[in-house]
């Protein structure tokens, strides 16, 4: 053990900062916070055990229920918008038909590099009531004014538009390196056969970008169970569009009550983890693994 | 046929320069903002016009926030952050590509498991580790959590991987160490791949939020995204938003310009190459 130590000391030594790093900041403060979350603690006195008093109270924590609801709805919102958006972009970017193919690429990725905080100020003053650019057009369309981020009712809309706004470029940009991928003979034969364009489509690109969506809409469920900058803020009125993972950081550190936000954090870590696992157990069906 | 081709064309120009609109516009409606005077109007469709632009709004940041040092412990994270991780995210790809030793392969999915936790998830005691060894206020306490990343690791080994053994043998022979093969051989070939992860790690490390939120506590000790979060109520709850503009526009077009510099430095586009493989 030692000797193959001592010969295999240099693999062992450039993976070593890693591998301590991940122990020292990821496993044991995840290790730690489902420890924490069996206790009362304010972070300074000593802990108390609190057996599952911290899970008994989600159940009647109309916050924790508004932002499981909250989160729910970014993730199923975000992952159609982002997925639908990504796939036309790319199969245009990718189109013979499109010219000046550069250009629309650059852009197009734009709004991935903004800081979401920056925009999501920007969107602020977008939506605002009163003075908004968005009310001021639907008035101009006839509408009347809708208090985006001051109703409890809309005010999760422009959190969803902006998480979609950031984040599409990224998957476009993945999808086309799927679409490049594709090699053309297909297309080729399918044209000699007689396939439409939307024939073409459903039946040999979209099948093809399969394994490439499926990493997409994984990826995706993950950013958005995560979501904390956009909400953060675009706060509506009360919890109305707090999500999970910022409801563990006020819970924690305006509060002071780290039992509850720990135990939150284990929500939040049982629901990623699942979807590891779904995500392995079908990519091993598929043969990946 | 040849009418629906044109109809076909017409219509996927058209569409992709709505998306470009969209795209743009927010970035470009923030810049004509910040350059207005307070006294202007800034609602709906008369924000668009500039009757006499201002550097004013720039000048009342720097009153308003200590921004020379923020923007220090910003532009400090983002270039020692980048290097560090650009650095050893390498050096252990360069150990899983180009050595056999026991337990590569179980140690390599070990790494790739690894992504599926995220570091967000243990913040309550990741922040009362940082208090235990003093990070808490101090800058350090976004560059070591991250100075090798699963991600960066994996996209190095794939490129690595494509490094012929035999310039690597050759150096060995040489009479070059371990470690000099990595900085003088394997450094320099991979220079492509280390601009690209450059790239998205300095866009990453300077949009960072919520771990500057969450460790720095101090208004001298702010990155420049947190100072510029808390614009709006850095003026009495009342900061003019010709002021929180050109805030966000200092924070956003710096990031645009990187993205383009790189992006004209790298015909092949920088970001198409960080996905591939």
């Amino acid at each position: 053990m030692l000797k193959a130590l001592k010969k295999h000391r240099y693999p062992y030594l450039f993976i070593s900062p890693y591998i301590l790093l991940f122990l020292f900041f990821q496993l044991i403060p995840v290790i730690w916070t489902v420890q924490i979350s069996f206790n009362e603690w304010d972070g300074l006195r000593t802990m108390k055990p609190a057996g599952l008093d911290n899970y008994g109270l989600m159940l009647q924590d109309y916050m924790f229920l508004d932002a499981i609801r909250n989160t729910l709805y970014y993730w199923v919102l975000s992952a159609a918008g982002v997925l639908l958006l990504a796939i036309a972009i790319a199969s245009f970017l990718n189109s013979d038909n499109l010219r000046a193919k550069t250009f629309f690429r650059t852009t197009t990725f734009l709004p991935y590099v903004c800081a979401s905080v920056a925009m999501g100020l920007i969107f602020s003053m977008l939506f605002e009531e009163n003075s908004g650019l968005i009310n001021e057009i639907i008035v101009k369309a006839g509408g009347n004014r809708v208090p985006w981020l001051t109703s409890s009712s809309t005010a999760r809309i422009p959190v969803v538009i902006l998480h979609v706004w950031r984040l599409t470029p990224w998957y476009t940009m993945i999808v086309l390196s799927g679409l490049l991928n594709i090699p053309e003979e297909y297309y080729e034969a399918a044209h000699i056969d007689g396939a439409s364009g939307a024939q073409q489509f459903s039946n040999i690109t979209l099948p093809l970008l399969g394994n490439i969506l499926f990493f997409c809409f994984v990826t995706i469920t993950v950013d958005s169970w995560k979501l904390f900058n956009e909400s953060y803020v675009l706060s509506g009125p009360g919890s109305s569009n707090t999500s999970l993972f910022q409801l563990m950081y006020q819970t924690g550190f305006t509060t002071f009550k780290l039992g509850y936000a720990s135990a939150i954090g284990v929500v939040l870590i049982l629901i990623l983890l699942s979807i590891s696992i779904v995500q392995f157990a079908i990519r091993r069906r598929q043969g990946e693994l | 046929m040849r009418a629906k081709n044109i109809a076909w064309k017409a219509f996927i120009h058209l569409f992709m320069l709505i998306i470009v609109a969209f795209c743009l516009f927010p970035v470009i409606w923030m810049m004509i903002i910040s350059f207005k005077t307070v006294g202007e109007s800034i609602s709906g469709f008369s924000a668009l016009t500039v009757q006499q632009p201002t550097w004013a709004n720039y000048e009342r940041l720097v009153e308003l926030i200590p921004l020379w040092q923020n923007l220090y412990n910003s532009l400090f994270t983002t270039i020692i952050g980048t290097i560090t991780t650009l650095f050893f995210c390498a050096l252990a790809g360069f150990a899983f590509a180009k050595y056999k030793f026991p337990g590569r392969t179980a140690l390599f999915y070990f790494v790739i498991g690894t992504m599926m936790i995220s570091t967000e998830i243990g913040a309550i005691p990741l922040f009362i580790i940082m208090r235990k060894i003093n990070l808490i206020n101090s800058l350090w306490s976004l560059i070591l959590p991250r100075i090798a990343t699963a991600v960066g690791i994996f996209y190095m080994r794939q490129y690595i991987l494509g490094v012929p053994d035999e310039i690597i043998e050759a150096a060995r022979i040489d009479g070059c160490k371990d470690f000099g093969i990595f900085t003088r051989i394997i450094l320099p070939i991979i220079k492509p791949a280390l601009a690209s992860w450059a790239s998205l790690t300095i866009i990453a490390r300077w949009n960072d939020f919520f771990w500057p939120l969450l460790f720095l506590r101090k208004t001298s000790k702010y990155t420049l995204m947190v100072s510029v979060s808390m614009l709006p109520v850095s003026d009495g709850l009342s900061t003019p938003w010709q002021v929180v503009l050109a805030g966000t526009t200092l924070v956003v077009v710096p990031s645009i310009l990187i993205y383009l510099a790189l992006q004209t430095l790298q015909k092949s586009g920088i970001m198409a190459g960080a996905v591939k493989g």
